[in-house]
């Protein structure tokens, strides 16, 4: 820690393949810049390890015959690969697309199509395959690099593939014979030039790529190490998606500047084990992850011996009314402060450090609002979550809530050399030099996103008192019911969630006379209520449809209507037979819900809500992971809430 | 990094000799009281086969299995493993031979972890004494840490890493069966014997399990025995298919000529099946 000022801003002059050139320099052998757990123990790399890696993959793609100016696609897990061959294309001059791995072949297809991708990373075998499955329409695609060579002993004889390992050789090689080659051509890299491309959530249509420079990067990350305590030898976890801008801003832009390591789990399926080892310093996911991790603690809590349930409920209640208090700047009395400090001891700490979040300085939460509730839950035990507001044309994460004053519903205040207004429509607006340099290959939607330096964000907004920014929704979805009262389905779909046995919630009710509802059952909670009072049930759908999980969510419903105005209550719901998918393009591929979709999806489902029917017979599609589509038949009830 | 993964080093490294499984069973005869279980029944498996022994229940396949593992004696005939006479054998003789096993029904502990299973199986490698091991000195836990390195690699291949430091009994059983086959080839076999490695697994645990299984065989060179009922397995993984009926050998041949075998469709399949 302990960060000089100069050094830093003589670093933003670079471009993101130099910074790691200078870093490497500076740091060397000894810090650590990369771990990586394999076989069961963190392999760790130098920043001087980094470099090399990363120079050999920026030659061996310029011995393949990458050119300056050319896209490249990579499609992998996150893994060390990805820094490696996302620098190293970069290095030289090369701009890069992170896919996601969850992606079906088509939507590769079509973004890869899109950028004219000269070449591809991709993680594994299943990704190959998707790859081989649209060759035909992928002819830009000069080769195929794949990272993990298990399963693909039967693929050596196709020109097309090659391991990354061979590309590796390649550029050793290459590096060999002409020592100089790749300062040369590291050094040809301008910082206001184009490094990357993110795809933006998609929400609306098919995503757009948004261009960010080498600066935009820099700049962020100077943002955060001016106001986050962070520094060399602390720890970052990659866990969200590489295509996502949260692991692209820290990997590219904040670690290299701040010489934080990253750290990468050894499967996905291990990373809540490999989060707890890493014990990372700072955090940032969706709000998800802490809306799941909120529930499990509870529903954990519920099953745990009595000794503990007692001391976790009065934890609550003394944490929650210190956290009250702090928030509304009121003194807390000293008894509360000594009890506070009792309970940290023998309550939070334990707890925190058994979901691995002891070490963190700073845990953040961005991408979907996140109730109140589960922001209070947590700093209640301690631990700093505050809620951070960004987008990808911003650059990041540029909004945060200052440490002394976190506030559970708002998004905090700008970072440095940040400034937010409100336009007349209550559209928030940024002005930032973090900011993205346009849309790829779509001049209109850049005029319109970019307005003489102003970023409008599409989300509406307001400043309160203390200079907070506050966000109501996206800004087309803010909506009014028949009778002209303004509503924000996210608002009420949020607090819905919060419930341990709600996975997933859509609200409904523009032009209409009251707001409904579709609720998709937490699966794994109601499945082990519904075991504990011995009710039997087979699949998702028989679950979702049995009367004593419909007075379960009823009654949570119930809860919610109580915190909500008037106007915003729910009056009937159903509890819908499937659980949205990504694969059913009824979510984005980072989770969010596409409204328009379903709503369309679903309108005979949506105006018997609207009618005196009780029940429905449907027939729904379900598309798997194949592309194979099959229907389910089922009756769907409909909940009126009192 | 996953781009430098590959062959588990134990097995990268392995020479030749360390590889050759040369079995051959000659004539064994196993009565249990009155009843035949295997009749004058040979088996040759040459070293890097992939070879099936398929048959109705109660065939004697799994009984052929036990006297290759020396589970059985068979009462007449001979089993030559690389040239030596291991009928008489106990099984942890024969294990030490190179032979490695897994079993029809699960034989784990349960109350260990995935990682404690596997690595009892690397006592065959332990030269210490208890002397040593109690005073854990250096050179006992350079072995220890070779031990789990080997271990880790294999549990690295076969897709384990989340379940390693698990008990064995909190597991699905589609799991357990591959425990046991971490186990077996933590042995370093040279012959691994399976049977019905794919009973009660569902189709993708069954698809993981071939998977592993090709590769074990194509780019490792593992010599492989099969018992196993899922014919579409047998046929579309095996080298060479040895047919069992009432403790006969009634055909031996490629999974081809195993299907259009009379006598196989006739005794084992029913009249009219085709596969």
């Amino acid at each position: 820690m302990g960060f000089d000022q100069e050094a830093l801003s003589s670093l933003t002059q670079y471009t993101l393949p130099q910074i790691l050139f200078k870093q490497a320099e500076r740091l060397g052998q000894e810090k650590i810049a990369i771990r990586e757990k394999m076989y069961g123990i963190w392999l760790a790399y130098s920043w001087q390890d980094y470099l090399r890696y990363t120079k050999h993959a920026a030659l061996g793609f310029l011995a393949l015959g990458l050119k300056r100016g050319e896209n490249i696609g990579i499609i992998t897990d996150n893994h060390p690969e990805w820094l490696f061959s996302e620098l190293g294309a970069q290095a030289i001059g090369a701009v890069t697309v992170n896919l996601f791995t969850s992606s079906i072949a088509k939507e590769l297809t079509t973004m890869l199509n899109r950028i004219q991708a000269a070449y591809v990373v991709a993680q594994d075998q299943e990704q190959v395959d998707k790859l081989l499955e649209m060759k035909e329409q992928l002819s830009h695609v000069r080769k195929v690099i794949y990272v993990d060579p298990t399963g693909m002993r039967t693929y050596t004889n196709n020109p097309w593939l090659m391991s990354f390992k061979e590309l590796l050789d390649l550029g050793a090689d290459l590096d060999a014979k002409q020592p100089n080659l790749f300062e040369e051509e590291l050094w040809n890299g301008k910082p206001d030039e184009v490094a990357l491309m993110i795809m933006t959530s998609g929400t609306t249509g098919i995503p757009k790529l948004a261009m960010i420079s080498h600066q935009s990067f820099t700049e962020i990350a100077r943002k955060w190490v001016e106001t986050a305590p962070i520094g060399i030898g602390d720890n970052w976890i990659s866990i969200t998606p590489t295509a996502w801008i949260v692991d692209q801003m820290w990997g590219m832009g904040v670690s290299p500047l701040t010489g934080m390591a990253m750290n990468f789990p050894e499967t996905p399926e291990t990373a809540t084990e490999d989060f707890r080892e890493i014990g990372p310093a700072v955090i940032i996911t969706s709000s998800r992850f802490w809306e799941d991790l909120a529930s499990k603690i509870r529903v954990k809590i519920a099953d745990a011996g009595w000794i503990k349930r007692k001391l976790f409920e009065l934890g609550e209640r003394i944490g929650g009314a210190v956290v009250d208090r702090e928030s509304k700047k009121e003194p807390v009395p000293t008894y509360l402060q000594v009890l506070h400090k009792i309970f940290a001891r023998i309550v939070y700490r334990p707890l925190l450090d058994r979901v691995g979040c002891s070490q963190i300085r700073a845990a953040i939460t961005g991408g979907h609002p996140i109730s109140p509730d589960v922001i209070r839950f947590f700093r209640a035990k301690g631990l700093n979550l505050k809620h951070a507001y960004g987008l990808t044309e911003g650059g990041g994460v540029f909004q945060v809530q200052p440490d002394k004053e976190v506030k559970p519903e708002t998004v905090g205040k700008p970072l440095p050399r940040t400034e937010i207004k409100i336009a007349e429509d209550q559209e928030v607006l940024v002005k930032t030099p973090s900011c993205f340099v346009g849309y790829y290959q779509d001049p209109e939607a850049t005029k319109k996103a970019l307005r003489d330096g102003w970023l409008h964000t599409g989300d509406a907004g307001y400043i309160d008192d203390d200079g907070h920014l506050l966000i109501i929704g996206r800004k087309e979805e803010i909506m009014r019911t028949k009778g002209g009262e303004a509503f924000s389905p996210d608002f009420i779909e949020t607090r819905l969630k919060f419930s341990p046995y709600i996975k997933e919630a859509v609200v409904f009710g523009e032009g209409r006379d009251y707001i409904t509802g579709f609720i998709n059952i937490d699966f794994g909670n109601v499945g082990s209520w519904a075991e504990d009072r011995m009710i039997p049930y087979t699949t998702y759908t028989d679950l979702s449809q049995q009367p004593p999980v419909e007075e379960l969510i009823l009654g949570e419903i119930r809860q919610v209507n109580t915190q909500l105005p008037k106007p915003m209550r729910l009056r009937k719901i159903i509890l819908l037979y499937k659980l949205l998918d990504a694969d059913d393009e009824e979510l984005t591929r980072t989770g969010k819900v596409r409204r328009k979709f379903v709503y369309e999806q679903y309108i005979k489902l949506i105006e018997a809500m609207y009618s005196d029917q009780n029940e429905l017979e449907v027939t729904g599609k379900v598309r798997y992971r194949d592309g194979h589509v099959g229907t389910i038949t089922t009756k769907v009830k409909i909940l009126t809430v009192e | 990094m996953k781009a430098f993964r590959g062959q588990p080093s134990v097995f990268a490294s392995a020479q030749p000799v360390d590889r050759r499984a040369e079995l051959e069973v000659k004539k064994i005869f196993l009565n249990f009281g009155g009843v035949m279980a295997l009749h004058d029944v040979d088996l040759t498996v040459r070293t890097g086969e992939f070879v099936s022994i398929i048959g109705p229940n109660g065939a004697g396949k799994t009984s052929l299995l036990n006297c290759i593992t020396g589970y059985y004696h068979p009462q007449k005939g001979q089993i030559l493993f690389n040239g030596e006479d291991v009928t008489g054998l106990h099984p942890h003789e024969i294990t030490k031979k190179g032979i490695g096993r897994t079993y029809q029904n699960i034989e784990l502990f349960p109350g260990m972890t995935v990682l404690s299973n596997m690595l009892l199986a690397r006592h065959l490698y332990c030269d210490y004494g208890i002397g040593k091991a109690a005073l854990f000195s250096s050179s006992v836990r350079k072995k220890e840490v070779y031990q789990r390195q080997v271990l880790e690699e294999l549990i690295d291949f076969l897709e384990m890493q989340p379940i390693r430091k698990k008990p064995v009994g909190s597991l699905p059983y589609g799991m357990r069966k591959r425990v046991e086959l971490g186990r077996a080839l933590a042995l370093e076999p040279k012959l691994l014997v399976l049977d019905e490695p794919f009973a009660g697994m569902t189709l993708e645990e069954k698809e993981d399990m071939v998977r592993f299984l090709l590769e074990f065989n194509s780019a490792w060179g593992q010599t492989i025995i099969l018992v196993e009922h899922d014919m579409s397995v047998v046929m579309s993984i095996s080298q060479r298919i040895m047919v069992l009926n009432f403790g006969e050998k009634i055909a031996e041949g490629n999974p081809d000529v195993i299907q259009n075998h009379p006598e196989v469709i006739k005794a084992y399949l029913g009249e009219a099946t085709k596969f």
